[in-house]
Parts: C-alpha cells; structure tokens; sequence
C-alpha cells in the first residue's frame, strides 16, 4: 500500500514555549467494520480499521489510543499537548491488516 | 379423524410455521453481528474491571442530540483536571451502547497532555446513548451519556 494521506493541525500556529496547544491529527483510511456488504457482488467487505494511534514527541509518548472499527471514515484524533523545547511530533497508526504508517511534524516554538 | 378436526390441526400448523420465521429474522436484525460483538455492560466492566464508575460533572460531553448522519457524529469529552504527576486523567474510553461493537476508543493520556480534552468522530447504527467512561490516577472511574437521534432519511 502506498503512504496515507495524514495531516497534523496545530492551533494556534504561532506558540511559545511551555503553552499548551491543540493538536489535531487526520487520516484518510477507510474505517470499513467488516459487517458491510458490496451491493454488486453481495460479497462481505473485509475489515480494515485502524486499531492503534501512538503520539509522540522528542521520543517521549504523550497519548496513547486503541481504536475499534466504531470510528469514522477518515477520522480525526484531537487532543492538548505542552509544548516543552523544540523537536518532532511523530504519529504512528497501525492497521488491524498489519500496515503501519508515520507522519511527523517540526515544533518551532518563539519566543 | 374426522376431516373437520384434520384441516384444524393444519391450519394451525401452518399458522404456527408462518409466524415463527419472521420473529427469529425480526430478532436476528436487531443485532447485527460483526467480528468483535460486545455489549455495553461487558465492554464497560473490562475497562473498569468490575468496578461500578460513579456519574460525575466534571466530564463536559458534547455530542450533538440530533445527528443528521450517523455515520459521522463528533463526540467531544473534556474532564476538569489539574493534569500534574500527582493528579491527572488516565484514560478516556468511548462507547456507543447499541452498536454491534460498543467500544469505539480508549484514549491513554499523560500529564504532557496539559489539558484533559479528546475530540473525534464516530459512527452510530442508531438512535442511542453515547458513553464515556473516565479513569482517573487515583483509580477511580466516572462516567457521563447523553442520548443521540439518529435521523436517517427525514423524519424519523
């Protein structure tokens, strides 16, 4: 499988040190449960979700999630972070078929 | 036998087989089944681990009480907490009660997080509640729900 598509939004863009900010971070994945049909074919579509998301910053892990197929398509994981010195916000998400990804970000805070 | 009391019994025969069928489909329908059926009370009891979490005010969940699609409904749930070492949010869990899998997501934080908040979007087959279940550091555990109408065309 070629690389998701996956945006890291943070609100607001211009922070300092020590501030806490919100952090979004979307994916474009299909979220299918497993339980749907495909009309043509009347064939189960096989599931395939994302069922871990680990955020983490400068190595350290800040949040940790076990998602379900329960979740949109395309979902959206927000949350508050501190921003604590300069570094990377890295995102790792895992598929329950196995497909792993990553998406990172550059913290510049001014200031 | 008289023939009289022969069409008795087969119609009541044939009575009994018309019916039985479409209740046991009318039941199957209700519940969909999917590869990770849970129910809330089982769902909720592995996450607390048999405790009974104590509804609280300090959770704010916002989800909206009409949902137009219930394939994206966006559930925010935000906890009034210090988050320092010594007192902070643990793990926010979210449920959707009558869905084939009610457990949507945990959510493990940090005091890094500096503020108790999570906000995503979720899918419900229905009109029901929406759960969340809270776990504090001190390992206590609240709860708050509120009830979503699911609109599916017009209106429902």
């Amino acid at each position: 499988m070629g690389k998701r598509k996956s945006l890291i939004k943070i609100k607001p863009k211009k922070f300092k040190d020590g501030e806490i900010v919100k952090v979004s971070f979307m994916v474009m994945h299909p979220m299918e449960t497993g339980m749907r049909k495909d009309k043509k074919t009347k064939e189960i579509i096989p599931a395939k979700y994302i069922n871990k998301v680990k955020f983490s910053y400068n190595g350290k892990v800040i949040t940790t999630m076990t998602v379900w197929e329960s979740l949109s398509t395309n979902p959206v994981f927000t949350t508050y972070m501190k921003i604590n010195g300069k570094g990377n916000l890295t995102v790792t998400y895992t598929d329950n078929t196995g497909e792993v990804n990553e998406h990172s970000k550059k913290i510049k805070p001014k200031g | 036998m008289q023939r009289r009391d022969f069409f008795k019994k087969l119609g009541a025969a044939a009575a009994v087989a018309a019916v039985t069928p479409t209740i046991s489909f009318a039941a199957d329908a209700k519940k969909p089944s999917g590869p990770n059926n849970l129910s809330f009370k089982a769902a909720v009891d592995a996450v607390t681990g048999g405790k009974t979490p104590v509804v609280s005010s300090k959770i704010k969940l916002k989800v909206p009480e009409i949902a137009e699609n219930g394939a994206v409904v966006p559930v925010t749930v935000e906890v009034e907490s210090p988050m320092t070492e010594a007192d902070y949010v643990k793990a926010i869990h979210i449920f959707a009660t009558e869905n084939a899998n009610t457990r949507c997501i945990d959510v493990h934080l940090t005091p890094a997080n500096g503020k108790a908040m999570f906000a995503t979007r979720i899918k419900l087959g229905g009109t029901q509640e929406v759960a969340t279940v809270v776990e504090l550091s001190d390992g206590t555990f609240i709860t708050a729900s509120q009830s979503v109408k699911v609109t599916i065309g017009g209106c429902g």
